[in-house]
């Protein structure tokens, strides 16, 4: 059921990945499409839950509404679902972000009922 | 006299310290509206070369070198850089009865005995270097000699004595002036000028990994500085495990706005926004400054 709606994300143009993913790293699920998710990048991105989630704590403590790392080529979405669990979208640098945003933001509460 | 001068064009508010401005103006003609607490002054400016310096706190008038020392006394000044026509640069020379061709040091030191004669403070020896390096090493200290005659205590306002030597003319080609290294050339400071503009954009930083170089907006800058350190190194420990080509930004949303940190030039950008603001042009301009820079233009 939770790779349907990760997948809602992987039909939007140049989306490469979708993943829920848990803080300390372990993937709960993923879809992907011409990406392969190593150990490396679950390092990666568990590294920027964490830093982020302290940034925005220094804010007054302010919860993280949501983290965007573009590179180049890539770039790369993460919002928090609930508690220690994030959904990271992996996409193209000429994928469309409000689409993608928009999509996370629709099917939060659909993941959240899964988790 | 601050009145009288002619508006110019607003490049935008900024803080950073007092020889930023000396730095970073061989281009600029104009005038720098200085604002240090309740006060109130200015430095004339063409090409880098600093015409007058001048600063008024309620009755108390400071110009020319005591005007410099204490804009040097504070580590950051706010001030806003007001570009001029060549007109308007000809009625800012007239209300402030300067001459373009006389020399700098002349300049300065002439202007400065009428006025500081209202505050007791009379002007520093004629033989110092050029305002443009001294901005880098302010002069020492000197014993305090006449007496301030204003309402104010001239305590009030943290100004380093100065003696009362009278001023002799000296031959400026013996201490050429010495421009230093631009961290930031003009048409930086108005891109992030127009950046800063844009609908949500709260504040702008140009910052590295010592200090604030550039801050245009309203905001404290330590506080800020730290959340954009944090980030930074972030992204400098992610990127060596990334193929993804060169890093552009990093984008910290949390509910009362967004935090964006970018690569500019040898030093990084920070940039304060509303919840409100187009993330999407933002990432435009990013990219677009990246694209350039990589293509080594000159921006």
């Amino acid at each position: 059921m939770l790779k349907q709606i990760l997948n809602k994300f992987l039909i939007l143009n140049d989306v490469q990945a979708a993943i829920v993913i848990q803080e300390n790293g372990e993937i709960i699920e993923s879809m992907k499409s011409g990406i392969v998710i190593k150990e490396e990048l679950q390092g990666v991105i568990a590294t920027i839950m964490l830093d982020s989630k302290k940034t925005a704590a220094q804010f007054g403590n302010a919860s993280l509404s949501m983290v965007f790392v573009e590179f180049s080529d890539y770039f790369l979405i993460l919002g928090p679902v609930m508690e220690e669990f994030y959904l990271v979208i992996i996409a193209k640098n000429s994928a469309n972000i409000g689409q993608i945003t928009y999509e996370m933001k629709k099917n939060q509460d659909a993941i959240v009922s899964l988790l | 006299m601050i009145d009288q001068l002619p508006e110019g064009k607003s490049i935008g508010w900024m803080q950073a310290p007092p020889q930023w401005i000396f730095t970073h103006t061989v281009r600029f003609i104009g005038v720098v509206r200085v604002v240090i607490q309740d006060g109130e002054g200015f430095i004339l400016i063409k090409k880098g070369k600093p015409l007058l310096y001048y600063f008024k706190h309620g009755r108390i008038e400071l110009r020319g070198h005591a005007a410099l020392d204490y804009f040097n006394s504070h580590p950051t000044i706010e001030f806003n850089l007001c570009k001029y026509t060549p007109e308007e640069f000809s009625q800012a020379l007239k209300i402030c009865n300067v001459e373009e061709t006389m020399p700098e040091t002349e300049i300065m030191q002439e202007q400065a005995p009428a006025a500081l004669a209202q505050v007791g403070v009379a002007e520093q020896t004629a033989d110092e270097t050029p305002a443009i390096t001294r901005a880098e090493q302010p002069p020492p200290e000197q014993p305090e000699k006449a007496e301030p005659v204003t309402e104010i205590p001239v305590a009030a306002i943290p100004v380093k004595p100065v003696a009362t030597v009278p001023a002799k003319p000296v031959a400026v080609t013996e201490r050429p002036l010495v421009p230093q290294p631009a961290v930031l050339e003009d048409p930086d400071i108005k891109i992030i000028g127009q950046i800063k503009k844009l609908n949500g954009i709260v504040a702008i930083s140009v910052f590295n990994d010592d200090r604030n170089i550039l801050l245009m907006g309203d905001v404290e800058i330590e506080p800020l500085l730290k959340i954009a350190r944090t980030m930074l190194a972030t992204t400098n420990k992610i990127t060596p495990h990334l193929d993804w080509g060169s890093f552009v930004h990093m984008t910290l949303q949390i509910p009362e706005g967004n935090v964006i940190i970018a690569p500019y030039h040898e030093n990084n950008l920070c940039i304060l926004t509303t919840r409100t603001i187009n993330i999407g042009h933002i990432r435009r301009i990013l990219r677009d400054l990246q694209q350039d820079r990589t293509q080594g233009v000159m921006l």
